[in-house]
Formats: structure tokens, C-alpha cells, sequence
């Protein structure tokens, strides 16, 4: 019973860690426990952890070995060092690719966010027929793919489209061509890639928002508290474990983007809308690169490990 | 928080002074806009799928035209028939709920179990190891896809229904989403459990679990979709028509040449209601609060 | 993965090197199929809606009732990627179908195509598309189907608008002048047809430029070529005689619908649109009208009229052989490809209101024969006779030419840039990207 005493210390996290100083006289039933503690987390991770290693993280790794080759499918793969790498920085499709990524990322990212906060803390209430709303709100994560491209196209239609005769009507005098032309094609995907997601996050931020205990509010209240600093001192600091995975998952999908610009514009008009994901497919299965759209993938790969690791610190910091 | 009260509840108690009466016909007033706020912004959001409803209706020439025709002429109810009798939509149905429930379920069961490990046990490179899970969503999927495929074919597993089980059940998703869950839940409350006594796993089972319904709710149903709509996976795993399911069936339903766009629609109908189904009796577990699971903090 | 491969490629060369001599011409009981019942597989996709898989092997295993084809499924619009997938995991069937030739290549260079030289020998020389799968001198797939292009033109519409029909002389200048001619007598006509519809695919325009244009190469990088025909498409959707891009693409239009339901008097378009358009007339998903088909408008009055042969271009559909397939079923799949290539599967195919390669009288008799195909003479003669140029010449650069063309395409039409300007642009992501 004793152990179990001290390896809670152990393991909780807030305040300063107990294993740091506390003496010599110490040390040795601690290894002891650390190594008890080890074992026990690793029992609860391994399930899952064999699972994920055998079937994700290998062929990852095989993905990373590939892409220092140049590799067909089938046959045997040829080493060529870096050459892909090298390959890349001279391909102006792959540095258009890479731009319309961080471009759509930048954009969609925070505009997500907001959306789906605002949804979530709207419909975090007891209304009537929050149900309903909260239903509607996933919906678009749930229609089909192709309704959405149809829908979207013929709302962005630039003479006969609702949304330009709307803006035409506010009296703007080139409305855009959205997704016909090159310049506003971008814009227009965001659009429809926010209105897609943001139920999506929503969902997981609503789940988030359950764990800010009522009574906070309560105290906060009582202290003259408007709306804002509430939102502010009490809502997002219990929230900030859930926004950290909210944003972490919602960067990583946006760099990732793959099939709503498929149905949307497959890429164009021109390469306007070509994006990294689709770039590795276009190499890999259409043009039979496999080696090289490899080599892409990682970059895309290390893209992201940046900036989830950048995040992670951020977190952390604010955690200490 | 709960700041919509119910109407009128005590108020008819006492007499009301005028600024009362203005304040409350303010209140009522900015429901009424919020509300017709919502049902603008839902029918909005809802056009989409209302499209894709209507054009179930149509004749197949008729679903994509110039201008768009927002009234099927006339109603064809007759794909909704075509589509049960033509194809294999019993099976397709079968083997998604089977694929859906079973994914959810070892999902829900092993992510959790794993972020209990992650979030609350402190050993020498855990936040390593918790990156590398995270760092694996970073890859798309088509990029490894092929690997994987050989790998999984190697063993015997592909054209299975175990390939998409494998294939779905371990991803680092839901890990993560459980650990950022747990670390809300205040410490204090497994640091008494275990001075009674109670082991990880015991603490694990019945106090962190019974917490976390709404963590747990959402990746419930978020896996459930993702499986249910996951089309990539199924079209390279799943040769045999017996084991296809529900949106490798309808998209290899679809001729080459000549597509019929309406049928698709019948069948994205019929893929969506259940789910929509789900989504509408579920919702109320994802707001579920530590504070009515009956446990203070 | 890695070391089976070479031991396929190996045993398919011994297999080569011993069924080389016995296979004959197509259709022939074969010695080599006679020992005991075989069965092969043979990849389809859309099995419903795709008759033709299922009739070639019906059609073959009546006349040789020991070999059994079977079908494996494949979903037509990811048939690649499923099919890349399978033979590089060792699960592919014996025999499987190049669907374009813009993949075959991936095949071949790949290793898993099996040589079928000896089956292309023994082919009549009259079958379309045969030397398109060779590669350094041998045949790597044989052409059981071949569409090629031509210009299906609806005769109610031309009437209500008094424009002349197509007589079979026409280059793309007439073709043009047709269109706006079409237009506007439609529109005084009270019909808000349109004179003509192309589709958005860059083939459309690319694979005429390609066929017709004396000298043009797809994988040289100068596509110079294409200038010509790109004026003249974003001239014809300016006119209004014609969709445009944008409206097409945003409202995904069918080209199905709209020359079905006589939104377009004219439309380019593939042989297999015949079977189609019958079939959507008979269930009442297309309108009843009158139609043709005419030789596809040429680039210059040379290979013009009746009595020259018109210059189009289409890709053969093909069959090739896993090389990792049963030794023993070598010969009997061999057989199959010679019958499917041949004079019987050819019949069959027609029976299906299919195009085979293989446009023997007797086969173009039968394929006219079909209910409700136009039966004119100059339609005859468009189905029959013109020399299919392909669309993706088989080439180790070809995919990633047509996907830079690809980006060119949408480029121009949406009108984001001039076509010189799209053009030079593509030259120069040639010249960095591919080679």
C-alpha cells in the first residue's frame, strides 16, 4: 500500500515533479518505482502501440527508406542517395504545390477555429432544439463529397451563382470567378473547406468544453465578470488541452488536404489549386514515381512534425 | 452558461415595474432573432444535402443542369426501388455496420487504454514515443499505402474484412483525443483514489472512464463515420463484392461511361441516415459534464 | 515483393521460349489447351453495367468448354490503383486490361506484362491499335477494342435550324462556322440549343492537335501544336456557339445529357457513346431524335470527303498477361487474347454495341445491325474507316506530359491565361520536370 502512495506522487503531473531532489536516502526505492511505473504505462500502451506499430509505423519507415530510391512498385528499389531531394528543389510544380498548401493551411486553419469555437460555445446551451442545430452543424462532414463539389460549384457559378449576384447586389463591380478562375479558385476551396470542417471540430470541442467545471463561472460572476473576460479567464484556459489537439489535428488535415479539392477543381484552373497530397498521388500512381513522390511525402511528413512540435512546446510552456 | 432560462418561469410571482417588462420583451426579442439567426444559417448549411435529396428524385439527365432545378418533374421514387433491387445494398450494409460497430469498439477500448498510459504515468520516453504517434498522421496515407498493402497481403489479409479492422482500429487519433481529454480531469481525483488503495487500472476502469463520456462520445462517432464513409481503404483491401461495403458499392456501382448520377444520390441518401440517426439520439452524451456525471472535481 | 519478381520474369521467358511455335491463328482449337480443364481469371470493372468481360469469356468458353474464364471485379474510375496494388502484392489475375495507354507503360516498363508477340503475329493485320503496345520490337498486350473519335451530329436539330448535315468533307474551319451557323438559326428557332458540345477533358482538344498537326510529338516538349486548336475552342465558347468551361466544370455537365437530351447539335465524342445513347433513348433518359454519325472535322481539306481516310485519334483498350501466372495456363491464355483480339471475340463484342478493334465487313455488318444504330452511309463510313492515331503514344515520359498538358488545358479554357502564353508555360515545366 505504501508503493502505491508514492507512485501516485509520482505520476501526477501539476506542481514540480517529486522525483527531482528529494535526497540520497531515496534514490533507490525510486529506480525501483520508476521502473514499476514504466512497466505499468507501457501495459497500458502496448495494445494499442503493437497494433499502430505494425501496421503504421513500419511501412512509414519503409516510406522514409523509399524515399532515397527510385522505385517503380514493382521491382526492386534503386538506392540514389538524395537524389529526389534534390530533384524537388528544382521542380517548380512542387514548389507551386507547396505554396498553395501553406497558402490553403494558413487561411483555412484559423478560420476553422473560429468557426467551430463560436459554433461550439453557441451551442453549448440549453435552447430548444439544440439537438437539431448540433445535428445540422455535422452535417456537411457527412454529406457526399460530390453533392458538396455540385452544390458549391453552381452557388460560385460567376454569372448565374447566388453568391455573385448577392455581391453584384452590394454593388461590387468584378465580382470574383471563383472556382473558373485562377486567382479566386483558392479562396473559393477554403470556403467550402471551412464550411465543411468546422462541425467536425465542433464536435470535439463541445466534448472539450464539458470538463470547465460550472463553478468557476459561478465564482467568476460573482466577481463582476463580464461575458468576454469569462470567455477569456475561465473558458479557454480549461479548454486549452482540447484546442491543442483541436489545432494540431486541424493543421495536420489542412496541410494534408486531399479530397475536397479533387471534387472542387482537381487542382485548377491551371495549377492553381494543386496541392502537396495531390502531388504525391499524380507521381506515385499516375506517373509511376514512387521513389520520388516519397521523397515529397516526407517533406510533407517533416512539414508537419515542425509544426505539431512547435506547437507541442508552445503547450507545454503554457502548461508549466 | 445555461443562459436561456425557461420562459417566464417566477415571473408571474409579483407584479412587473415597466423596466422589467422592457428587459424581458428585449430577451424575447433577441431569441427570436437567434433563432432565426440559426434556421437561416442551418438551411444555409443544410443546402448541400438538400441538393442531394432532390436529385435522388430525378431522372438521371435531369441532375445536373442549367440553370439547376430545384423541383424534381417528376418524382422518382423509382430510384430508391432501382437501387435496392439492382444492387447488392443488403450485403454493402451488412459488412459496413460490421466494420463500424467492431472498429468503434476496439478503437474506443484500446485509445483509451493507451492514453491513460500517456496522460497519466510518467516514465522515460513517453513524450517521445506520444510524438511519433502523433507524428504518424502526418503522412498520407496514399503515400504508404503500397508498403502496407504488400505487408498485409503477405500475411494473408487482404480481400478480408480483417485488413480494414487492422487497417482502422489502431490509429493515433484516438489516442490523442483521449489523452488531451484526460489531462482536464483533475489529478485530485485519481490521487485519492489511490491512497485508497485502488491500482492504475482499477483507477483507469472506474474513475477516469465514467468521467470522460463525452470524450468518449464523440470518438465513438467520429471513428463510427470515418469508417462508414472511408473509401480509399475499402477500395484497395476489398476485392470480393461480398465483402464490399456501402461506399465501395456505390461508387463501383457507377458505370464508366455512363453514370447515373441520381442512383449514386439514392444510395448517398440512404448512407447518410443512419449516421444522421446516430448523430441526433447521440448528441446529448457529447455534452454530458463531469459535474451530471455526479462526481465533483 | 522484391524476390518473386525476377523469378516471374524468369519463368515467363522459359514458358516464352516453350509455348513460342503453338499458338496459331486466333480462334483455333489450340493443342495446348486440351490437357484437362483450365481456369483463368481475367480483371473487369463494373461488371454490371460492363457487359463486355462477360461475353468474351461466355463466348470463349462455348467454343472451348475447357477453359473457364472467370471475372474479378474492379471499380472502373480507381482501376489502376487497384490493379498496381494487386500485382505488386503478387494477387493479380492471369489476365488483366489496359484500360488507356497513358498506364501501359507502367506495366511494361515494370515487368508485368508477359511478351505476347506470337499472339500479335497470328492477328489480323487489319486489327486497330495492334503496334501501340510494342515496345523495342515486341508486343506486350493485344487491342480487343478500339474507340476512335467522331462527330455525332443530331439531324432534327440541323433541320430546325436549316443548317447543311455534314457530308464527310468538313475541316474544323467548317466545323466552327457550322456551330455558330447552328447557334443562331436555333435561336431564332426558338430552342435554346447550343450549336455544338465539348467536353471538358483536355483530349478534346489535345488528341486532335496531336493526331492531325503534320510532325507533332507529345514527348519532343514543344507543343507549339496546339495553338491552332486551342484559338479556335476558346473562339467557339466566346461565340457562345458552345458551353463554356467554367459552366461546364462548376455545373458538371454529362456530355451524355447534353447531346441526349438535344441541349448541342454537335458533339465530338468516342465510338462507345453509340451504345450509350441507344441505350438512354430506349429507357427514356435521352430524347428520340434523329441522329449521325460524321467523320470527325479534319485539320486541313486532305484527308477530306469520302474517298480520303480521316485522321482521329482514340486509344485501344488491350489485354495483357500477368507474367506471375501458372505455367500450365500460359497457352490457354495466350489462346484467350488471340480470340478476343480475333474475328469471334470481335463478333461478340459488336453483338453489345462494342467497338472491337477488329473492323472486319462482317463485324461492321453486325455492329449496324443493332437496333437503332444510324444506318446511313456516311455514318457507315465514319464507324468504319479512319486512321485512330493514339492519344497517349506510349513513352516512359507520356503521364507526366499529359498531366502538365492536363494543368495547360484548364489553364486556358477557364481563360486564366492567353494560349500562347499557357503554352510557352508548359514547354518550360517540360523542360524542368520530365526527362
Amino acid at each position: 500500500m505504501a508503493t502505491t502512495a508514492v507512485d501516485d506522487r509520482r505520476s501526477g503531473p501539476p506542481g514540480p515533479l517529486p522525483d527531482a531532489p528529494p535526497g540520497p536516502r531515496r534514490r533507490r526505492p525510486g529506480s525501483r518505482l520508476k521502473r514499476r511505473n514504466t512497466l505499468i504505462g507501457w501495459s497500458f500502451i502496448l495494445p494499442n502501440f503493437i497494433g499502430f506499430a505494425l501496421l503504421t509505423l513500419i511501412p512509414v519507415v519503409t516510406l522514409f527508406y523509399l524515399s532515397l530510391t527510385e522505385w517503380n512498385v514493382f521491382g526492386g528499389a534503386e538506392w540514389v542517395g538524395l537524389d529526389n531531394f534534390t530533384r524537388l528543389v528544382g521542380d517548380p510544380s512542387y514548389r507551386t504545390a507547396l505554396w498553395n498548401t501553406i497558402y490553403y493551411s494558413a487561411v483555412h486553419i484559423p478560420a476553422t477555429l473560429v468557426a467551430s469555437l463560436c459554433l461550439a460555445l453557441l451551442l453549448n446551451r440549453k435552447l430548444r432544439g439544440v439537438a437539431f442545430f448540433r445535428t445540422v452543424a455535422f452535417f456537411p462532414y457527412i454529406t457526399s463529397i460530390v453533392a458538396i463539389a455540385v452544390v458549391w460549384n453552381m452557388l460560385f457559378s460567376p454569372e448565374y451563382g447566388p453568391i455573385n449576384q448577392f455581391l453584384s447586389f452590394l454593388g461590387v463591380e468584378n465580382p470574383p470567378g471563383w472556382t473558373t478562375s485562377a486567382d479566386s479558385s483558392m479562396p473559393a476551396v477554403i470556403i467550402v473547406g471551412v464550411w465543411r470542417e468546422m462541425g467536425y471540430y465542433m464536435l470535439l470541442l463541445l466534448a472539450g468544453l464539458q470538463t470547465v467545471p460550472p463553478e468557476l463561472y459561478e465564482a467568476a460572476r460573482v466577481d463582476g465578470a463580464g461575458a468576454w473576460s469569462r470567455f477569456w479567464n475561465v473558458t479557454l484556459p480549461c479548454l486549452r488541452p482540447t484546442m491543442f489537439f483541436v489545432t494540431v489535428i486541424l493543421t495536420i488535415n489542412s496541410l494534408k488536404v486531399f479530397d475536397l479539392i479533387l471534387v472542387m477543381t482537381d487542382g485548377g484552373p491551371g495549377q492553381s489549386t494543386l496541392v502537396l497530397s495531390q502531388f504525391i498521388y499524380a507521381k506515385g500512381f499516375e506517373e509511376n514515381q514512387f521513389g520520388y513522390a516519397s521523397a515529397v511525402a516526407v517533406t510533407l511528413f517533416f512539414l508537419c512534425i515542425t509544426v505539431t512540435i512547435v506547437q507541442f512546446l508552445w503547450n507545454r510552456r503554457r502548461d508549466a | 452558461m445555461a443562459a436561456v432560462s425557461p420562459p417566464a418561469a417566477g415571473a408571474s410571482a409579483t407584479p412587473l415595474r415597466p423596466a422589467q417588462v422592457r428587459a424581458r420583451w428585449r430577451r424575447q426579442a433577441s431569441r427570436v432573432a437567434g433563432y432565426t439567426a440559426l434556421a437561416v444559417a442551418a438551411a444555409g448549411i443544410l443546402l448541400p444535402f438538400v441538393w442531394m435529396v432532390i436529385s435522388s428524385l430525378k431522372e438521371n439527365n435531369q441532375v445536373f443542369t442549367v440553370p439547376l432545378q430545384w423541383i424534381p418533374d417528376p418524382f422518382v421514387w423509382q430510384n430508391y426501388v432501382d437501387i435496392w433491387a439492382k444492387s447488392d445494398m443488403t450485403t454493402w450494409i451488412k459488412n459496413t455496420l460490421v466494420l463500424s460497430v467492431s472498429v468503434t469498439f476496439l478503437q474506443v477500448l484500446t485509445g483509451s487504454f493507451a492514453a491513460y498510459g500517456f496522460s497519466k504515468m510518467r516514465f522515460p520516453g513517453r513524450d517521445a514515443l506520444f510524438l511519433l504517434y502523433v507524428a504518424t498522421i502526418a503522412v498520407p496515407w496514399q503515400a504508404y499505402m503500397i508498403p502496407q498493402f504488400v505487408m498485409l497481403s503477405n500475411v494473408g489479409l487482404s480481400n478480408t474484412l480483417w485488413s480494414i479492422l487492422a487497417l482502422q482500429t489502431f490509429s493515433a487519433f484516438g489516442v490523442f483525443l483521449m489523452k488531451q481529454y484526460y489531462e482536464s480531469i483533475p489529478e485530485s481525483l485519481s490521487e485519492a483514489a489511490r491512497i485508497d488503495g485502488m491500482s492504475e487500472y482499477g483507477i483507469w476502469r472506474r474513475i477516469i472512464l465514467p468521467l470522460s463520456t463525452p470524450a468518449i462520445a464523440s470518438l465513438t462517432l467520429l471513428t463510427f463515420v470515418n469508417t462508414w464513409n472511408d473509401y480509399l481503404g475499402p477500395l484497395i483491401y476489398l476485392r470480393s463484392p461480398d465483402l464490399w461495403t456501402l461506399q465501395l458499392g456505390l461508387q463501383t456501382f457507377v458505370g464508366q461511361y455512363n453514370a447515373e448520377h441520381a442512383l449514386i444520390m439514392a444510395g448517398s441518401v440512404i448512407s447518410v441516415l443512419p449516421i444522421a440517426v446516430i448523430f441526433l439520439f447521440g448528441q446529448k452524451f457529447f455534452v454530458q459534464g463531469i459535474a451530471t456525471a455526479g462526481v465533483k472535481g | 515483393m522484391k524476390r518473386m519478381i525476377p523469378t516471374a520474369a524468369g519463368t515467363a521467358a522459359v514458358v516464352l521460349a516453350l509455348t513460342a511455335c503453338s499458338s496459331g491463328s486466333g480462334g483455333d482449337e489450340p493443342a495446348a489447351a486440351a490437357e484437362g480443364p483450365v481456369t483463368l481469371t481475367l480483371a473487369g470493372w463494373s461488371l454490371s453495367t460492363t457487359p463486355e468481360f462477360q461475353t468474351l469469356a461466355d463466348a470463349y468458353h462455348e467454343e472451348n468448354p475447357d477453359v473457364t474464364v472467370e471475372l474479378a471485379e474492379y471499380d472502373a474510375t480507381e482501376y489502376d490503383t487497384q490493379m498496381i496494388a494487386d500485382l505488386a502484392a503478387g494477387s493479380a489475375p492471369d489476365i488483366y486490361v489496359q484500360k488507356n495507354l497513358k498506364n501501359f507503360w507502367t506495366y511494361q516498363d515494370g515487368g508485368q506484362l508477359m511478351d505476347v508477340s506470337d499472339v500479335t503475329e497470328g492477328l489480323d493485320p487489319a486489327t486497330g491499335g495492334v503496334d501501340f503496345y510494342e515496345v523495342d520490337g515486341s508486343s506486350y498486350a493485344v487491342p480487343y477494342r478500339q474507340d476512335s473519335w467522331v462527330l455525332y451530329y443530331n439531324k432534327d436539330l440541323f433541320e430546325q435550324a436549316g443548317v447543311a448535315e455534314p457530308d464527310g468533307s468538313w475541316t474544323w474551319d467548317d466545323y466552327a462556322t457550322a456551330a455558330e451557323d447552328l447557334t443562331s438559326g436555333l435561336e431564332e428557332a426558338g430552342s435554346d440549343a447550343l450549336g455544338t458540345y465539348q467536353h471538358s477533358w483536355q483530349s478534346v482538344v489535345q488528341g486532335f492537335a496531336l493526331a492531325q498537326t503534320e510532325g507533332a510529338d507529345l514527348t519532343s516538349g514543344d507543343f507549339g501544336y496546339l495553338e491552332p486548336f486551342y484559338d479556335q475552342a476558346v473562339a467557339l465558347q466566346d461565340a457562345g456557339a458552345q458551353a463554356d468551361f467554367g459552366t461546364v466544370t462548376t455545373n458538371q455537365l454529362t456530355y451524355q445529357a447534353q447531346f441526349g437530351t438535344q441541349q448541342a447539335a454537335m458533339m465530338p465524342m468516342g465510338s462507345w457513346y453509340v451504345a450509350t445513347l441507344l441505350a438512354q433513348q430506349e429507357s427514356g433518359e435521352a430524347d428520340e431524335f434523329e441522329w449521325g454519325m460524321a467523320p470527325i472535322p479534319q485539320a486541313d481539306a486532305s484527308t477530306t470527303g469520302t474517298d480520303a481516310t480521316p485522321v482521329t485519334f482514340g486509344d485501344p483498350t488491350g489485354l495483357g498477361i500477368n507474367p506471375a501466372l501458372d505455367e500450365e495456363k500460359v497457352a490457354a491464355a495466350k489462346d484467350f487474347l488471340a480470340f478476343a483480339a480475333g474475328e469471334g471475340g470481335a463478333q461478340a463484342l459488336a453483338e453489345i454495341g462494342i467497338t472491337p478493334a477488329l473492323l472486319s465487313d462482317s463485324v461492321v455488318e453486325t455492329y449496324f445491325g443493332l437496333d437503332g444504330v444510324p444506318t446511313d452511309e456516311l455514318s457507315q463510313f465514319a464507324f468504319a474507316t479512319h486512321d485512330t492515331r493514339p492519344e497517349n503514344p506510349v513513352d516512359a515520359d507520356t503521364a507526366a506530359l499529359q498531366n502538365i498538358l492536363g494543368d495547360t488545358h484548364s489553364e486556358i479554357m477557364s481563360e486564366s491565361s492567353s494560349v500562347a502564353d499557357a503554352i510557352e508555360g508548359a514547354e518550360s515545366r517540360a523542360a524542368a520536370e520530365v526527362g
